[in-house]
């Protein structure tokens, strides 16, 4: 509770464009969900549990992370092994989705 | 009622929406343990346990002797219930291997 | 709640479940609950010789989450109702997209 207080503290003694800077930080990391409907119809790359990649343009995810890519790349050990044109992935399996 | 089925349309709003847009169709289906089936899509849950008919099941699995080795096996069946705890992923087309 | 009903309209039919450790069990379709457990009569193994200890089992009950595969009887699925039966439990809960 204490550091808490103490790293607000910090950022109040900011200059003021910096602390401007730490709420747009903010704004894009701090929440999971509005990151994932920023890179909606954006390229990703989605990572499964079993270490397979998939490469493509993001079009839903849904509260399991179900997702639907187009035109993707499934990526084993770094090399290109499918294509499909529309995938669906259940939820469970997925380790990240991240924006390429 | 089947006038508010109608009216879903073909939209896809969430990720299960691909699947029901596939009912009636050919589907790829990935599965864990190196499993594949394609099939007609016949009904499906929100869990992804499955429906198919006409399934064509390829299991890939690591050569006891040989690890760069991979063996495939097909099997054939008419009618398959799915669970869904073992799909991965959904296509509806067969995709394109390289 | 599909499959469940699925599953209940198949009772007295003959099914073979494939399990999640590739043990295949054929027999006849007693009864089924929400969890899709599963009762099985007048059971035979598909392959006796890795499962010798199932030969003198007739009954068998199936945790639903150990279950693969079930092979259904062709004949016995109306697949058209079926796809009518998804598409309308598809509407009644669509699920929540991320905003």
């Amino acid at each position: 509770m204490s550091t808490q207080n103490n790293s607000t503290d910090k950022s109040t003694s900011l200059p003021t464009e910096q602390a401007d800077e730490v709420t747009e930080v903010q704004k894009h990391t701090y929440d999971p969900s509005s990151f994932l409907s920023e890179i909606s119809g954006k390229q990703v790359v989605v990572k499964i549990t079993s270490g397979i990649l998939y490469n493509g343009f993001l079009q839903t995810v849904d509260g399991y992370m179900n997702i639907v890519l187009e035109n993707t790349q499934e990526i084993v050990n770094g090399e290109v092994k499918s294509k499909y044109r529309e995938v669906f992935i259940r939820g469970n399996n997925v380790l990240y989705i991240s924006a390429v | 009622m089947s006038a508010s089925i109608e009216s879903q349309g073909s939209f896809m709003t969430e990720p299960l929406d691909l699947i029901r847009l596939s009912l009636n169709e050919t589907v790829y289906v990935k599965l864990r343990d190196g499993r594949e089936l394609t099939g007609r899509l016949h009904a499906y849950d929100s869990h992804c346990s499955m429906v198919l008919g006409d399934v064509e099941e390829t299991v890939s699995s690591i050569d006891e002797n040989d690890v760069s080795k991979v063996t495939t096996k097909t099997n054939k069946s008419d009618m398959l219930f799915v669970r869904g705890d073992s799909v991965i992923l959904v296509s509806p087309c067969v995709p394109e291997k390289l | 709640m599909l499959f469940f009903s699925l599953f209940k309209t198949l009772v007295g039919q003959e099914v073979t479940i494939e399990l999640k450790n590739d043990l295949s069990i054929r027999g006849t379709l007693k009864s089924v609950d929400q969890y899709m457990n599963l009762k099985l009569d007048n059971i035979t193994t598909l392959d006796e010789a890795s499962f010798p200890h199932l030969c003198a089992v007739r009954n068998i009950f199936i945790r639903g989450s150990v279950v693969r595969y079930v092979h259904l009887p062709v004949n016995a699925v109306d697949t058209a109702l079926l796809e009518d039966a998804a598409r309308r439990e598809a509407m009644t809960q669509a699920g929540t997209p991320v905003k």
